[in-house]
């Protein structure tokens, strides 16, 4: 029934939507035609694609970018011109589309860039800006766990690892230079995008032509965050409990984990060195100085040897 | 903000989980993927807040709550995974391990 509504409706609905000038109301049910959400879906599509790293020329990803930003700017005006003339009294607050706009353009970019430290800064700046939505809805408490727990404490760590496990990169202007190929190079960015993108427009289709009912809020009433610990100390506290088991749960297996004895690749099984080992007589070649605990040579004293 | 438009909301929601996914599949970096997780929950975040308020009652912060543990716990397993891994083959490619696909 709704494929066949998807089909029959095509890129009919899109017309009164893309009229150019004032003056159309847009009735519920036609925020966004189907015809509509298939192209930019299709051309979002094409610009993630442009957009994600690989070894291509620096100008094909600004295109990309372009292209990205523009569909975005589309879908956001699409559905302005229907919230300024939407049954609804006063539309969408201002604030909501900074915010959408700031956190889609941020996690854009966290899948984007080509250095981790950066996509998790950006990541750092997603998480802002979904704090004000959560903020937006009435959702204080969950804005300020949400800066505290992403951005305080899960980014630190993520940072911290990525600063731990990241080989060295020597600082270049040019772009792409000095990365690890697996930074540098997407793993199959077609296939990825035509099946992201499928899925996003299957979603936007349903949330925007298929959800009209769920317009109205039916009762105002935002339960603050005092109604939010009463809720969760009270019919909720089971699950309160399970949460932190969980917590528990995950420090015991992560410090288990991390506590494990690997030998590394370079050297044999369980051949430790012994970090203690008699000093050797000092000559005038700084490369000759023995470094010990370590058969890594990017971990050595002097790299270039 | 006396009126809500939840199809905004939960059109933000979608695209971020979206992009979470795409990120997911493409990029070949460890930590990256993970990152992209994170995404993905933050667009499952949005959308459990917005029903919340959309119902006018609490379970969507009480589930985003949930969200937010099974991320922190999430992060810390995977990021010990991940320093467990490099230790092994000394790369954060996902590639490396290509023979664990069976």
């Amino acid at each position: 029934m709704a494929l066949l509504q998807f089909g029959s409706l095509g890129l009919i609905a899109t017309a009164p939507v893309t009229l150019p000038g004032g003056g159309f109301l847009p009735v519920l049910g036609e925020v966004l035609g189907p015809g509509l959400i298939l192209v930019l879906c299709i051309v979002a599509g094409i610009g993630t694609f442009m957009l994600l790293p690989s070894r291509r020329e620096g100008a094909t990803r600004k295109i990309g970018g372009a292209v990205l930003l523009l569909t975005l700017l589309v879908l956001g005006a699409t559905l302005f011109r229907y919230a300024a003339g939407a049954s609804v009294t006063d539309g969408v607050s201002p604030y909501f589309w900074i915010f959408a706009a700031i956190a889609l353009i941020c996690a854009v970019r966290v899948i984007t860039h080509p250095r981790p430290v950066y996509s998790a800064l950006y990541f750092v700046l997603t998480v802002f800006a979904t704090s004000g939505l959560f903020i937006l809805l009435a959702a204080e408490f969950m804005a300020a766990a949400l800066v505290l727990i992403y951005a305080g404490a899960i980014l630190v760590t993520y940072v911290f690892v990525i600063m731990l496990a990241q080989q060295s990169q020597t600082a270049n202007s040019r772009p792409l230079v000095g990365l690890a190929d697996y930074d540098a190079v997407s793993r199959e960015p077609i296939l990825a995008c035509i099946a992201g993108f499928m899925l996003m427009g299957m979603l936007l289709f349903v949330v925007f032509d298929r959800g009209q009912q769920l317009t109205a809020v039916p009762e105002a009433s935002a339960p603050g965050a005092r109604g939010l610990g009463e809720s969760l100390f009270g019919p909720n506290l089971v699950s309160t409990e399970t949460a932190g088991v969980i917590l528990t749960l995950a420090m015991v297996g992560a410090i288990t984990i991390a506590r494990r004895r690997i030998p590394s690749a370079a050297t044999s099984a369980g051949a430790l060195h012994d970090t203690q080992a008699e000093p050797t007589a000092v000559d005038d070649n700084p490369h000759s100085i023995p470094v010990y605990g370590t058969e890594n040579p990017r971990q050595k004293a002097y790299p270039e040897t | 903000m006396n009126e809500v438009i939840l199809q905004h909301y939960l059109g933000v929601g979608a695209v971020m989980f979206i992009i979470g996914l795409i990120g997911f599949m493409t990029r070949r970096n460890l930590i990256v993927m993970f990152l992209c997780t994170e995404l993905m929950f933050q667009g499952c975040a949005i959308n459990l807040i917005a029903f919340g308020r959309f119902h006018g009652n609490l379970g969507g912060q009480v589930f985003t709550i949930m969200v937010l543990v099974i991320a922190a716990a999430e992060a810390s397993l995977a990021l010990g995974l991940v320093v467990l891994l490099y230790r092994h083959k000394n790369t954060l490619d996902a590639n490396a391990w290509r023979e664990l696909k069976g």
